[in-house]
């Protein structure tokens, strides 16, 4: 099977303080995995490292076998990413900005322009395309976040905790998004959110101190845990969250 | 895709939010007034009205190096350290671009909108000497292209405040002490103890307006006599243009390539 993102000993020291510790995993293409821990455990790290965002201390990260420090524009030309809360130009439209990262992206005239109607349909922001961001709520921000990450149809996802801030409704509308690309696409997808992580993803890694503690198919963690919130409990020494 | 053209689409959307924040014609209005004060204040307070030569009432309107300073702030003091702030550049930094292709974009589109201004105020200037001399020297090309010159060296500098600091408003207030109280002082102290000065970037800003005559020739042009200012007027030796423009290549430079180094390194955690 075709691996899509690979780390390999990710370690990452901010100052004295250990991230990530010789962190190793492999996602293998077209499948959508959950990455769980308790705050501060190293997921967005984690996900930052394969973003660019940041240097890993030692180790490698490979994004269908592209080296993200040695080429990181390579790599991210294959990637659509939520990383926190997006925050937007804010004296910006949505069509703007996604003209801007859909040009930088290569894309341009008629194509874009139906990529961008398409996406903003998808996370339902279709009268909110010419307003400026700056009068958007946190959740329509990251549903703009999501349009963005999937402009340009990248082959992988890599999503931080990409429900937060949004309603309830919001919420269900962005499991189904997600649950909708991720049938064609590699999904890495950081959240607190057990129920969600259970209905969209096949697997899960779980993390905690920067290192790996189990990395299973959900099934399998519930035969041996009982329950996905057990596994998680049990793993990460009852300080789930 | 080539940098070149993801450079042009920077540079592009960069102008936009000068041009959305309002900021470009805030200080195009500051530029317009100024100019005004000094139209309207000149023949007020001068006993003969306007000066008889027109190399002094250039001078007088020249306001570039204030002017570079005011662009410097507005339009790059946040380019760096604003996508840090603001998070911004969780979003920006996960395209697939250079690191030195977008700080390029981004000082490119400063540079833009600054000289944009520079433009505007000279423009000014010319018409008025026009209208009050039907003249206009033909120093002004060069005030103007030493301007854009400083300008572009004010900006470096303003960028590798903005790639050090945390925040926009560190890098607005360090450019605005660094210009006018760092560099004033050292240059007076310089200047007055008759020690080179050429390094110095506000030397490179008055060589804006020297061009014009030096300060013996404009200060008797508005009537006041140099022995009001002591000895000043012989201590001080105006700078060549040939040096102040090694001063501002300096900075323009080293600012710039500093600026990108540091940014290229600074992490998004």
């Amino acid at each position: 099977m075709d691996e899509c993102i690979v780390i390999e000993n990710l370690t990452m020291y901010y100052n004295k303080f250990l991230a990530l510790d010789k962190l190793s995993l492999r996602v293998p293409a077209k499948e959508n995995i959950g990455l769980l821990g308790p705050n501060g455990a190293g997921k967005s790290t984690t996900l930052k490292i394969l973003c660019g965002l940041i240097r890993p201390t030692s180790g490698k990260a490979y994004i269908d076998g592209i080296d993200v420090v040695a080429q990181p524009e390579k790599a991210l030309s294959r990637i659509g990413a939520i990383i926190e809360t997006p925050e937007f130009y804010s004296y910006m439209t949505p069509e703007e900005t996604l003209t801007y990262f859909g040009r930088l992206r290569g894309m341009k005239g008629e194509t874009l322009k139906k990529r961008i109607k398409e996406v903003i349909a998808l996370v339902k922001l279709e009268k909110w395309g010419k307003i400026k961001i700056e009068k958007f709520s946190r959740g329509m921000k990251q549903r703009l976040g999501l349009a963005q990450s999937l402009l340009h149809d990248p082959p992988v996802l890599i999503l931080d905790e990409p429900s937060l801030g949004l309603d309830p409704r919001g919420v269900v509308e962005f499991r189904e998004i997600i649950k909708g690309v991720g049938k064609e696409k590699t999904l890495f997808f950081a959240s607190h959110q057990l129920v969600e992580v259970a209905q969209i993803c096949s697997r899960v890694a779980i993390i905690n101190n920067g290192q790996l503690l189990a990395y299973d198919s959900i099934a399998d963690l519930e035969k041996k845990y009982q329950t996905l919130e057990q596994a998680y409990l049990t793993l990460t020494g009852g300080s789930g969250e | 895709m080539s940098n070149l053209e993801k450079l042009g689409i920077v540079i592009k959307y960069e102008f936009l939010k000068h041009i959305r924040r309002r900021r470009l014609y805030v200080v195009l209005g500051i530029a317009l007034f100024v100019e005004l004060l000094v139209l309207i204040l000149i023949p007020a307070l001068l006993p003969g009205g306007y000066p008889k030569s027109v190399m002094v009432m250039a001078a007088m309107l020249t306001v570039g190096p204030s002017l570079a300073a005011i662009g410097a702030v507005f339009f790059v003091g946040d380019s760096i350290a604003g996508e840090f702030e603001s998070k911004t550049g969780f979003l920006l930094f996960t395209n697939p671009i250079k690191r030195v292709v977008l700080w390029m974009g981004k000082y490119l589109a400063g540079f833009i909108a600054t000289a944009a201004l520079i433009v505007f105020s000279y423009i000014i200037i010319a018409v008025a000497l026009l209208v009050i001399y039907q003249e206009v020297p033909v120093e002004i090309l060069k005030s103007f292209g030493i301007c854009l010159l400083y300008a572009s060296a004010v900006l470096s500098v303003t960028f590798l405040f903005s790639a050090v600091s945390k925040g926009s408003m560190g890098a607005t207030v360090m450019t605005l002490l660094f210009i006018f109280v760092i560099c004033g002082i050292l240059e007076s102290v310089l200047m007055a103890t008759g020690k080179p000065y050429w390094y110095v970037l506000s030397a490179g800003g008055d060589t804006i307006t020297m061009v014009f005559g030096d300060m013996t020739q404009i200060m008797s042009g508005l009537g006041i006599s140099s022995g009001q200012f002591g000895n000043m007027m012989e201590i001080y030796k105006p700078l060549s243009i040939g040096m102040a423009v090694w001063g501002m290549l300096i900075y323009l430079v080293v600012g710039l390539v500093m600026s990108i180094w540091i940014s290229r390194r600074r992490q998004l955690a």
